[in-house]
């Protein structure tokens, strides 16, 4: 439906790079794996250990009760244990996910072109380079925002289930709300930016998928800096590194279009 | 004479500064015309046509396709231009036939007609039968052939063609060639082919640009460019063993060879042979080849003699 709202060439390029992606084992197994095991597997398995571990054998209990909010100080050792692990450790496995999902789709549609010498066909064409830019950064921040709402949707279900199991009020807070609507998805536009950056310099999808890795570790600083007690990571705290990251979108966005010319594009 | 199709006017590239691909280069090549751009690898014929499309900039000098200036309407100049090069390439994991409806749905073809055009394309480029086949599976001439597919799916009014024969078979290659002269022949295709394959180039260029190390050594119709060089036409003829022909030089192949001022000197040469009581068998006017004229200009910019 939001194809239709699309140029004829636009439309094209993004169906294209749709299929491209979906027909790369590596980018299909990488996309499919990692969010399965960040949504469901890890919760799922975490889901286990809390529910089937005497109340008694769980360690730190006293370091978990004290990260509690002053709404949850009469959870339970095994409900405190699984509300911090939804409110504090899955956002940042959430996040990973498009993250992870706009770095990939991004090497294969930016990087995949240069590696396989179809950029300089396409740049033949009428589309301006900067539409073609436009066309493909679309085209990674749609997959990979169908990539998150299914994940969010599974990873929902799981802690759903855990919160019923555990006799907990349902998970979704205002952090997951920020989460869901601008943090996943300023995440995802960064994403795309620093691999269309990083694509400048990459030979190849592989080294380009890997250069992703760097963008990760702010993300792991920010949770184990909350996990440490630095800082306490709420609705107000996702509203404003949101807003950080959409400055950086905006900034890393004009440089990328910019970098994005013919003549650089075909060294 | 209307507006040329392709102008260049002084036209340079040089890369990183250091690196000179094209000096100075001025033609003008009209519409409708099948115009050969000659030279060997590393000459600039690639630069040139980079330049024309716009993916270049130039480094001084100017060029229009069509009166547009390519860098300032690329996507006009797009529009009305076919190009093909050895480096633009299609997608090997898709069909001969999505890859060709994908590219006319880039230039603006509403699905239903891409279809209708590509299976045109295919038709005419003999790969109806292989249209279904991944990419990656067609072998050098189908690929080539593709490409040309590619290359006229906006039905340009100027074709650049770089290399278009490069890697094909005898057969291949005449089959490309009659497309691309048909093309000029039917519908007025300006066509631009860049080629270091000279005997192809005879088969279906107007004229010619000759080039070396990025530098225009002559352009023009196969007649200026051999008077150009000072090449004469010959007369040869063939007799009997152990005839000979004063001022005539026999060659391994058994014919008497000999410049003429032009073509009306044949015919008196003849008379003369026959009222000298000589027995002709055979005899024609040998004109240089594209071949002969294109090493004449290289051997005379380079400083070597001529024999």
């Amino acid at each position: 439906m939001a194809l239709k709202k699309l140029s004829v060439p636009e439309e094209a390029i993004i169906r294209k790079d749709f299929h491209e992606i979906w027909d790369s084992k590596m980018a299909r197994s990488t996309l499919i794996t990692v969010s399965l095991m960040l949504v469901i597997a890890i919760p799922v398995i975490f889901l286990i250990v809390i529910v089937n571990t005497p109340a008694n054998q769980i360690n730190g209990a006293d370091k978990l009760m004290k990260m509690l909010p002053p709404s949850a100080q009469n959870f339970n050792i095994k409900q405190a244990s699984f509300y911090i692990m939804t409110n504090s450790l899955f956002p940042m496995f959430f996040l990973m996910i498009p993250l992870m999902s706009s770095s990939v789709t991004a090497a294969c549609s930016f990087v995949g072109e240069r590696e396989h010498g179809t950029l300089e066909t396409l740049l033949l064409t009428p589309m301006k380079p900067k539409q073609l830019f436009g066309a493909k950064v679309k085209g990674c921040v749609m997959l990979s925002a169908v990539i998150t709402a299914i994940s969010f949707a599974a990873f929902a279900i799981v802690t759903s289930v855990g919160d019923i199991l555990l006799h907990l009020p349902f998970f979704f807070s205002w952090s997951w709300l920020v989460l869901i609507l601008l943090f996943a998805p300023a995440v995802t536009v960064l994403g795309v930016m620093f691999m269309v950056l990083a694509s400048a310099k990459s030979k190849s999808y592989v080294e380009a998928v890997q250069t992703s890795g760097y963008i990760v570790i702010p993300l792991i600083l920010l949770f184990l800096g909350e996990f440490a007690g630095l800082f306490a990571l709420n609705a107000v705290a996702f509203l404003i590194i949101s807003a950080v990251i959409i400055a950086l979108d905006v900034i890393i966005g004009e440089i990328a279009a910019r970098s994005f010319r013919t003549e650089k594009l075909l060294k | 004479m209307g507006e040329p199709a392709i102008h260049a006017d002084r036209l340079s590239k040089t890369y990183n500064g250091t690196v000179t691909a094209l000096r100075g280069l001025s033609l003008d090549v009209a519409q409708g015309e099948v115009f050969g751009f000659l030279g060997p690898n590393g000459a600039g014929k690639t630069t040139t046509v980079k330049l024309l499309n716009g993916l270049l900039k130039p480094s001084s000098g100017s060029c229009s396709v069509m009166g547009l200036q390519p860098l300032i309407h690329s996507s006009e100049v797009h529009k009305m231009c076919g190009v093909m090069t050895e480096s633009a390439k299609m997608y090997g994991n898709m069909t001969g036939m999505e890859n060709l409806e994908f590219f006319a749905r880039m230039y603006g073809v509403e699905p239903g007609k891409a279809k209708a055009r590509a299976e045109s394309l295919l038709k005419c480029m003999d790969l109806w039968d292989v249209r279904g086949r991944e990419l990656h599976t067609y072998s050098t001439g189908m690929a080539q052939r593709l490409s040309l597919a590619r290359a006229l799916i906006n039905d340009p009014k100027v074709l650049l063609l770089d290399e278009p024969t490069n890697g094909l078979d005898p057969e291949s290659a005449n089959a490309v060639n009659s497309m691309i002269a048909s093309l000029a022949c039917k519908e007025g295709v300006t066509v631009f082919l860049c080629t270091h394959q000279l005997r192809y180039a005879q088969d279906i260029c107007r004229r010619y640009g000759i080039i070396e190390k990025g530098t225009l050594l002559a352009c023009g119709d196969l007649e200026t460019l051999a008077r150009n060089a000072q090449f004469c036409p010959k007369a040869a003829v063939r007799l009997p063993d152990g005839e000979q022909l004063e001022n005539f030089e026999r060659g391994n192949d058994g014919w008497w060879r000999a410049d003429i001022k032009e073509d009306d000197d044949m015919p008196r040469l003849l008379k003369k042979f026959v009222e000298e009581g000589h027995h002709v068998y055979e005899a024609r006017i040998v004109r240089p080849s594209i071949e002969d004229i294109y090493f004449r200009y290289v051997q005379i910019n380079r400083g070597e003699e001529w024999h």
